[in-house]
């Protein structure tokens, strides 16, 4: 009886706890794999899932970035889109482009490549962007006083992108490590770095910064790239307080290419981090 | 079933009274375990001569919305004024405003490979229009460029300043932002 009673507890608290969960999270995502790559004649598949607790609808739809010096990716509009990008968003077919799902539920996502004969060589990309689509935006939470005040509410739409990247011929790029500097701001210390690339396609790889007579790496950053539309970038890793403090003076930085291909090495450099 | 097989055995040795019916419900045992065992074989047999079984385990990257960005309740003052909401959630409500409620800054987290970099994106700016009327406009403040993301993931928040007219129409306002968490 006793354990009824220990048993009724533990269920009433989880109910409890489940009360407490917020109920805006329809519409929370997972997709999986972060990065395609497709050589042009062979499709693949990406897998969507709802992580949220109510059903949610989702679009999936291709976009145009550009990476900028900072690292960042600038969203482009389509109309200002160039000729590659344009061809990108052409030679890339996916479906479904639209898809409700109960919590929990995956959906697979068939990506198609399609390249035109006579597509010049190079690297073409477009990001895929997932994301739900929001249910009509939710009334105030908090009343107000009457007739005096205004209430605000703002509803994120909110998605993940990865990139799906076509290569047409033969690529080539390579990429060097510039100068290495630890800098603080406002928000916090960073470890920056330059890397530049020459080629005609990307660069794509895992960072790690090493001191020799330390067993463990002081920094590790997986999947840093360098875009064909710049030639150089700046990369700045936010990093705590002591991290930073840690980076100062002589290190090794190491960009090498993912696990999956193999982690060769691109670049090695000793530098001595300011 | 309740039926211990290694008992049974044991018995057999025993050579008690009700010996026959024990044998008999052995053999039944035995003739089922062979049956299965037979199964099985010849399962896993197809299993081999058909090929292996094979999982990938792909690299995944999941976010989840855990806060809205509150600006709560504003009463607007007779000239314009902001209030801003600092990425910590923190309100600062300006001249001439009184601010009421609790403030949020809007919170999401991100979970995949350990040391990944995600680049955040989203709207700089976003339009509120109000119920009975009238709109305004927020600026809005990302926490993170980039996350680097630890064992447990990462996250990054949302604030905002929004600009409050003077005599603001009352009502209940409300927009919507684009938000991503990108791979490179």
């Amino acid at each position: 009886m006793l354990r009824l009673f220990k048993a009724f507890r533990l269920l009433a608290a989880g109910a409890l706890a489940l009360l407490s969960v917020p109920a805006h999270a329809a519409g929370d995502l997972l997709v999986a794999p972060t990065r395609v790559i497709l050589d042009g004649s062979r499709g693949t598949e990406v897998v969507l899932n709802n992580i949220g607790a109510e059903p949610a609808t989702y679009r999936i739809s291709l976009e145009v970035k550009r990476m900028t010096a900072a690292g960042g990716l600038d969203e482009i509009a389509e109309s200002d889109a160039n000729d590659a990008e344009k061809a990108a968003l052409n030679m890339i077919a996916f479906s479904p482009r639209r898809v409700t799902l109960p919590p929990n539920q995956p959906q697979v996502v068939r990506v198609g490549v399609r390249v035109p004969e006579g597509t010049p060589p190079g690297e073409y990309r477009a990001h895929m962007l997932f994301r739900a689509v929001p249910d009509a935006a939710a009334a105030t939470a908090e009343p107000r006083p009457a007739g005096t005040g205004v209430s605000i509410a703002l509803t994120p739409i909110y998605g993940i992108t990865i990139p799906v990247i076509v290569r047409v011929g033969e690529l080539d790029a390579e990429a060097a490590i510039g100068e290495a500097w630890v800098s603080e701001s406002d928000e916090g210390a960073a470890f920056n770095f330059d890397l530049t690339r020459t080629g005609n396609r990307s660069v794509y790889g895992d960072i790690e910064v090493t001191r020799a007579g330390v067993a463990e790496p002081l920094l590790v950053a997986r999947g840093i790239a360098v875009y064909p539309e710049i030639a150089a970038r700046q990369v700045s890793l936010r990093v705590p307080q002591e991290v930073a403090a840690k980076l100062k003076g002589p290190v090794r930085i190491r960009y090498t290419e993912d696990r999956e291909l193999g982690g060769g090495t691109i670049d090695e450099a000793e530098r001595v981090v300011k | 079933m309740g039926w211990d097989f290694h008992s049974d055995f044991d018995h057999l040795s025993n050579q008690g009274t009700n010996h026959m019916r024990t044998t008999g419900m052995k053999r039944a045992l035995l003739g089922a375990a062979i049956a299965a065992f037979a199964f099985n074989a010849s399962a896993a047999h197809a299993a081999t001569a058909t090929g292996t079984a094979t999982a990938k385990i792909l690299r995944q990257i999941t976010l989840t919305n855990t806060s809205d960005l509150q600006f709560a309740t504003i009463i607007s003052g007779a000239t314009a004024s902001t209030v801003s909401v600092s990425t910590a959630g923190a309100v600062s409500c300006g001249a001439g405003l009184t601010c009421t409620g609790t403030t949020t800054a809007a919170n999401f987290n991100v979970n995949g490979t350990e040391g990944a970099v995600v680049v955040v994106g989203g709207d700089a700016n976003v339009t509120l229009n109000g119920s009975l009327g009238g709109s305004m406009t927020s600026s809005l403040t990302y926490s993170n460029a980039t996350i680097t993301l630890g064992a447990s993931g990462g996250s990054f928040q949302v604030g905002g300043t929004l600009n409050v007219g003077a005599n603001q129409t009352a009502g209940d306002y409300s927009g919507t932002f684009n938000v991503t968490a990108n791979y490179q």
